[in-house]
């Protein structure tokens, strides 16, 4: 995560996203793997994105949403490898389900909440996220929104590359029982 | 300075600290770590990508298969098979697979791998069921569970708390899965309670055995919470003691601790809960659904599947017949749980009613097998879900209920409050 600014297309839900409806339960048991688990990802979300690659052709930077993102109880990955494989950068919402924020920090894709962004964004809105202000601006109307800053160890496990290659250096170095 | 409460104090004793505050990022020690068929090749293979071939504790990482047993289809056998492999591999001593199984969380409560003022995380949704026992039991995904099987740790965010004090008496066949839906009516499941500790206390929950708490803390993962809680006390005490894998110290909030809010509930008020189709926060007494028709009566899961549930049912059931248009299936939470219900004679009573009794495992609560919902289902369930789907055909409604309201209802084949048998 070395951009600080990124700019793209968003997604806007109309209601709740459920981890069930975001990866179907038919690939529950598929392995974690970003391109494999984007090919259906949000496929029971709406009709549009039934067909394979249907989420990831449309060409979505972020995704906009509104309380318990990714809610519902499922613990699994391909949630958020699903979307980061379909080129997913950013995820703006009230609230995440507290699951799925732990892997997307895991993982190194950004959950950041910012109240009521879903009120002043349109599916297909260009948006530009600034990880130095803290900010969320909406290109086609100008509207800026604060987003809440990522907490440091958040960032540092981004830097690394995610959870396995930051605990990963921490074992090889020896330093592992060390983290408090 | 206020106190902590009991969730703050757990994290605090381990992670090295005389104190936490909520919202503070710690790394705890773990003291268990569970992970099952489903996803516990992909934990393994994670744990083999930190750069270790073993386990922190073979002792204290625990393997069960739950998911998928007795396996439906080929392509489930082979993936059972591959995870016998890699289970022996690592010499985990206390591997409870198919014929020794049961589902995760009640294995892991039932041979004492959780402990009060500790920490415990699965690889399932409903870990927060450990904190019936005055453990801090959290869900987690496949990483950290690996990243906790390579070194004993596990990340946290420091919860807010929220308590529930339950007061007065319970009505007969009113049962914890009666408050829990209560609560999730009141509170609702998409947002009020999401990263909340929820603490459990009042005399109507030291009323509760640990079977009811279990109950409990199980759907908080439900509410969106991040763990429910019942500070231990004799019942725990004498619960744990022949089973329990470690020692451990009693534990409570300080009376000063500070609660993002308290809510106090009389649980006298409460009767038979039902939560509607499709949405968990759905959720009425009983006597708003009093006379509905449904064909599949089902009670199993990590929510009910215990003993005190399945005594509930043969209380009910006993000498009479399951009404000829509801196919009724019972799973219990566990083998131990299975034997205990035939020492019983529960089972017996039962099979003679008309129920349908299967081995244990989580069964159609993953909508996987064991008698699956088909297109047209109207199901009650003592389960935990009711999305569209959960229990199979996305055409199925899915009621959610006590055991007692399920039992009753089976007799008549509509909706029936046990209360009135």
């Amino acid at each position: 995560m070395t951009e600080k600014i990124i700019r793209g297309k968003c997604w806007v839900a109309s209601g709740y996203v459920m981890a069930y409806d975001m990866v179907v339960q038919k690939y529950w048991t598929d392995p974690v793997d970003k391109q494999l688990n984007s090919r259906y990802i949000m496929s029971g979300v709406a009709p549009e994105f039934e067909a394979e690659n249907a989420f990831k052709n449309a060409g979505y930077t972020f995704i906009v949403a509104g309380h318990n993102f990714a809610g519902g109880g499922k613990s699994i990955e391909h949630v958020v490898t699903g979307l980061m494989g379909a080129g997913i950068k950013a995820v703006f919402a009230d609230s995440f389900s507290r699951l799925q924020f732990r892997n997307a920090t895991n993982y190194g894709l950004p959950f950041i909440t910012v109240k009521d962004l879903v009120s002043v964004c349109q599916t297909g809105d260009e948006l530009e996220f600034n990880m130095e202000t803290n900010t969320v601006k909406n290109l086609r109307t100008g509207e800026v929104r604060e987003t809440a800053p990522l907490a440091p160890f958040v960032l540092e496990v981004a830097e690394a590359g995610g959870l396995v290659e930051f605990v990963k250096r921490k074992i090889a170095d020896g330093t592992a029982h060390l983290l408090r | 300075m206020a106190g902590m409460t009991i969730t703050e104090k757990i994290m605090a004793y381990n992670s090295g600290r005389d104190k936490v505050k909520p919202g503070e990022l710690v790394w705890t020690d773990v003291f268990s770590v569970m992970t099952m068929d489903y996803l516990g090749k992909s934990t393994f293979k994670t744990l083999h990508e930190l750069g270790k071939t073993e386990v922190f504790d073979r002792e204290r990482v625990i393997c069960v298969s739950d998911h998928l047993v007795p396996p439906p289809t080929p392509a489930f056998a082979t993936m059972l098979n591959q995870w016998r492999q890699i289970v022996k591999e690592h010499h985990i001593k206390y591997f409870y697979d198919l014929g020794r199984q049961g589902i995760a969380h009640q294995v892991m409560v039932e041979n004492g791998h959780v402990l009060p003022g500790k920490i415990s995380i699965g690889t399932d949704s409903h870990a927060n069921t450990y904190g019936a026992v005055g453990a801090v039991g959290n869900a987690v995904s496949v990483t950290d569970a690996a990243v906790a099987m390579a070194i004993g740790k596990c990340w946290f965010r420091v919860p807010e708390s929220v308590k529930f004090y339950v007061t007065g008496k319970w009505q007969p066949y009113v049962m914890a899965k009666d408050l829990s839906l209560h609560i999730m009516g009141m509170m609702h499941w998409n947002g009020h309670l999401i990263y909340k500790a929820l603490e459990y206390a009042g005399p109507a929950i030291e009323a509760l055995d640990i079977a009811g708490r279990m109950t409990l803390c199980n759907m908080t993962v439900d509410l969106g919470a991040k763990n429910g809680i019942v500070a231990p006390d004799q019942k725990t005490i004498d619960y744990l003691r022949p089973v329990q894998k470690g020692e451990w110290e009693m534990i409570a909030s300080d009376p000063d601790a500070h609660y993002d809010a308290v809510y106090e509930i009389d649980v006298t008020n409460i009767g038979p809960t039902v939560a509607l189709p499709d949405k968990l926060d759905d959720v009425v007494p009983i006597e708003k659904v009093v006379g509905r028709k449904f064909n599949k009566a089902f009670v199993g899961t990590c929510t009910n599947g215990r003993l005190e549930d399945i005594a509930i049912l043969s209380q009910i059931l006993k000498g009479k017949q399951v009404h000829p248009d509801v196919n009724f299936i019972l799973v219990p939470a566990s083998q131990q749980v299975y034997l205990d219900a035939l020492r019983a004679g529960y089972i017996t009573d039962l099979v003679e009613a008309g129920v349908a009794v299967d081995t244990p495992s989580c069964a159609s609560c993953a909508g996987i097998h064991t008698g699956v919902a088909g297109d047209g289902d109207i199901i009650l369930s003592a389960g935990n879900r009711n999305m569209k789907g959960r229990m199979g055909s996305k055409n199925a409604q899915i009621y959610l209920t006590s055991p007692a309201v399920v039992a009753a209802s089976a007799l008549t084949g509509v909706i029936t409050d046990p209360r009135l048998l």
